[in-house]
């Protein structure tokens, strides 16, 4: 058996230190890790809250895995990340590469990228789907007939619903991740962009060349949260279509609320709800094991 | 069934975790909200008191508390301003924290009794002398199949058809004449797409609204939705098929049906009010409570008349309502206690004069609605002295309900689907909704997979 180093632990324990921490973990496990085992309790379970529960093995794992909506939600999510992923993604980069690239009024820019993510999400949904409005006369489709197209029926068909809701999520969330570049590219040492300008390097060769790579590693952890986000996308769904039409926008959270509040089934949320956070977890750890080799390799 | 939802914390594009999935109950010591003293007191929670805006409702709520301290001085009544929320209820059985006396919708009292998440009050009920005052269609609403007694129904309505008598004077049809009929209803929403370029009819979808109407629909010519016992979906029948064909045809045919095929009851009416829907169905007090006080519509424009009817029709129409339940886990003494302040609260007005019109001067002074036609909770009779209590009182247009009105004494309530009735609907939201956006949709084939789908329900559900 190996020791742990003396290095590697304190030779004594402050307990004054100690004392000041206790309430904190104390709230931390009570708050984060007590839902956290009781669903996973409740998941092998049937209960009612009133006249205590019973246990159930793997029935609540059984009836999900079969219920015919599962692989549609699924399938729901996965699209849902795909095109946050393709179209959401890179905006925040492009845009921070832009900003920081401005000689004046960084700041305001950076501030206008950032609003969005300020509105109350709720607030926000709200107020696209009146701009959603599917008649010709809503706010996005008037614009759309100033340049001569028909309007769209947007949240009203199985197959604008789901990108009309990855428009607002982009829309609302990319100025986080804009924030967060723009504090990497500030890292970018500049002498690399002098070197590759004498080299007769244009904008685009310097960003593809100099920029990116200096900010991979923070692109790296940014795509898997935001992955690990998609995959648990509710508020959009939820707000704006409540996962119609014809199920277009049912996503694995959605089925998890309404298996808990609207069919009070506490089994079958939590056993999906176990389900997605194991999938999540074996995911961020093929990513970083991955990720981890190709830092290494290159 | 109300489901107005609230707002819900963001599980963020770019973050979240996957404990947040989890984290979906908290912990909480069981107990039940009342307790009984030494000195023999018992204390018993309320729900419903009406929140700080509603600044008369609860002066009225608090002043009847107290009348009931007096009147009953062995009872302390609590009050809370916890209602019905699909989203907390689930956790305020778990925590203990349901009020003893809550109101939930009719739609979930069948879920609540096969769960076991409501007291059994059939001998409380017939202590304070209140089971045979009740009206009898709307108690079977809250019998178990045991036949025991789970809630006390109280403001029961039948949906009704609403329309828009401004859009239907600028269409040439008569307001003072709305359709009786699904053929009229597309007949009429054809010329109303037609001359004012606005929806016809429209229909709630979504959030489960969308099965609830389909259900009205349903019964309206005679069908069903599930075996009596709810243990089979019967709603592949030719009921259901022909309402679907209406709407089917009104939307691709007629296109009378506008653009938006994704309301829920607040958007609908919304819409309603602000002149883009000629008829919709919905429930009388809640759509023109939001119609009118919420988006502003001119009370003279709104138009309430009974569900159409279709081939099949029994005179049969979908009740909904409130019940007033009694936490599971209240005591004998606590539930003694929490039927005497229903039969004081919610049915004294039936039979006192005082009661009857302070209730409906408080509800005016808030700018509610008073007189919106509904069912009785008691006996007839009762009822029809109440209502004349209060007709100097009333603040809308009733010349203009009377397609609804003329038929409420003679129609059979026929009650939602007792087993898993949000399930069902949720299935069936989905089924209105490829109707609504597919153009080619094949209903007979849609409701034979739906049928499959809600039986595979129906045999998990507790029994």
């Amino acid at each position: 058996m190996i020791r742990p180093s003396p290095a590697r632990w304190p030779r004594r324990v402050d307990p004054g230190a100690a004392l000041l921490a206790l309430p904190l973990v104390l709230v931390f496990l009570y708050f984060s890790w007590g839902p956290i085992v009781r669903g996973l309790v409740m998941s092998f379970q049937q209960t009612n809250f009133v006249s205590g529960s019973t246990w159930v093995g793997w029935e609540n794992f059984t009836y999900v895995l079969g219920d015919p909506l599962l692989p549609t939600a699924i399938g729901n999510t996965l699209w849902y990340g795909l095109l946050c992923l393709v179209f959401g993604f890179p905006l925040p980069v492009f845009l921070a590469v832009v900003i920081s690239e401005l000689r004046r009024r960084k700041g305001l820019y950076s501030a206008l990228a950032y609003l969005p993510v300020v509105f109350p999400p709720v607030v926000a949904i709200l107020l696209w789907k009146v701009f959603y409005d599917p008649s010709a006369d809503g706010l996005f489709n008037t614009v759309l007939g100033w340049a001569g197209i028909d309007p769209l029926p947007w949240l009203n068909t199985g197959t604008t619903a789901m990108p009309a809701l990855v428009l607002e999520a982009t829309w609302a969330n990319a100025g986080t991740n804009v924030i967060i570049y723009l504090a990497a590219l500030t890292g970018v040492r500049t002498e690399l962009y002098e070197a590759a300008e004498l080299d007769g390097a244009g904008i685009w060769r310097r960003i593809w060349h100099v920029t990116l790579p200096q900010i991979r590693g923070i692109t790296v952890v940014l795509i898997l949260l935001q992955i690990i986000g998609t995959a648990q996308v509710f508020t959009e769904p939820f707000l704006f279509t409540g996962g119609g039409p014809d199920n277009a926008t049912m996503t694995i959270l959605l089925m998890v609320y309404n298996y808990a509040f609207i069919n009070g089934d506490y089994g079958a949320a939590t056993a999906l709800s176990l389900m997605l956070a194991v999938v999540l977890c074996v995911f961020a750890g093929i990513y970083q094991l991955a990720t981890r080799k190709l830092g290494r390799d290159s | 069934m109300t489901t107005f939802r609230h707002a819900h914390t963001r599980t963020t594009l770019f973050g979240g975790t996957a404990a947040l999935a989890l984290a979906l109950t908290a912990c909480g010591a069981p107990s039940s909200g009342g307790s009984a003293s030494g000195d023999g007191t018992v204390t018993i929670t309320v729900g419903d008191r009406p929140s700080a805006d509603q600044a008369a409702a609860r002066a009225f709520f608090d002043r009847r508390v107290q009348e009931f301290h007096q009147a009953h001085p062995g009872i302390r009544i609590e009050p809370s301003e916890t209602v019905w929320d699909v989203q907390t209820f689930q956790a305020n059985v778990a925590g203990g924290t349901l009020p003893d006396v809550i109101k939930v919708p009719f739609t979930e009292i069948q879920s609540l009794i096969a769960r076991r998440q409501v007291a059994d009050i059939t001998d409380e009920l017939k202590a304070v002398g209140l089971a045979d005052q009740l009206n009898p269609q709307t108690l079977k609403i809250v019998q178990g199949r045991d036949g025991r007694i789970y809630g006390v129904p109280v403001l029961p309505y039948a949906i009704g058809l609403f329309y828009n008598r401004a859009l239907f004077e600028k269409a040439g049809l008569d307001p003072a004449k709305p359709p009786r009929t699904w053929d009229e209803v597309r007949t009429a929403a054809k010329a109303i797409a037609e001359k004012t370029g606005q929806a016809g009819y429209a229909q709630m979808t979504t959030e489960n609204t969308g099965g609830w109407m389909l259900t009205a629909q349903s019964y309206s010519m005679g069908g069903s939705i599930e075996s009596e016992d709810g243990s089979k979906a019967t709603f592949d029948d030719a009921a259901t098929r022909n309402a679907l064909t209406y709407l089917k045809q009104m939307r691709w045919e007629d296109d009378s049906m506008g653009t938006n095929f994704l309301y829920n009851m607040n958007d609908i009416a919304k819409d309603f009010a602000a002149g883009k829907i000629g008829m919709f169905l919905s429930v009388p007090s809640a759509a023109y409570q939001a119609a009118v006080t919420n988006f502003g519509m001119a009370k003279e424009d709104v138009g309430l008349t009974a569900v159409p009817t279709g081939p099949g029709n029994d005179n049969r129409v979908l009740s909904g309502g409130s019940v007033e339940i009694v936490n599971p886990k209240a005591s004998p003494a606590e539930k003694a206690a929490a039927l005497k302040w229903i039969r004081f609260f919610d049915l004294h007005k039936y039979i006192d004069q005082e009661a009857a019109v302070a209730d409906a001067k408080a509800t005016a002074q808030d700018g509610g609605a008073v007189g919106i036609p509904r069912l009785s909770p008691v006996a007839p009779e009762t009822f029809e002295r109440y209502e004349s209590w209060i007709a100097g009182h009333v603040n809308v247009p009733l010349e203009n309900f009377t397609g609804y009105t003329g038929d409420l004494a003679t129609v059979q309530l026929k009650t939602e689907p007792v087993r898993s009735a949000q399930e069902v609907y949720a299935v069936l939201d989905t089924v209105l909704q490829k109707v609504l956006t597919d153009k080619d949709a094949d209903i007979a084939a849609l409701l034979a997979e739906a049928v499959a789908t809600v039986d595979a329900k129906l045999a998990r559900a507790p029994r």
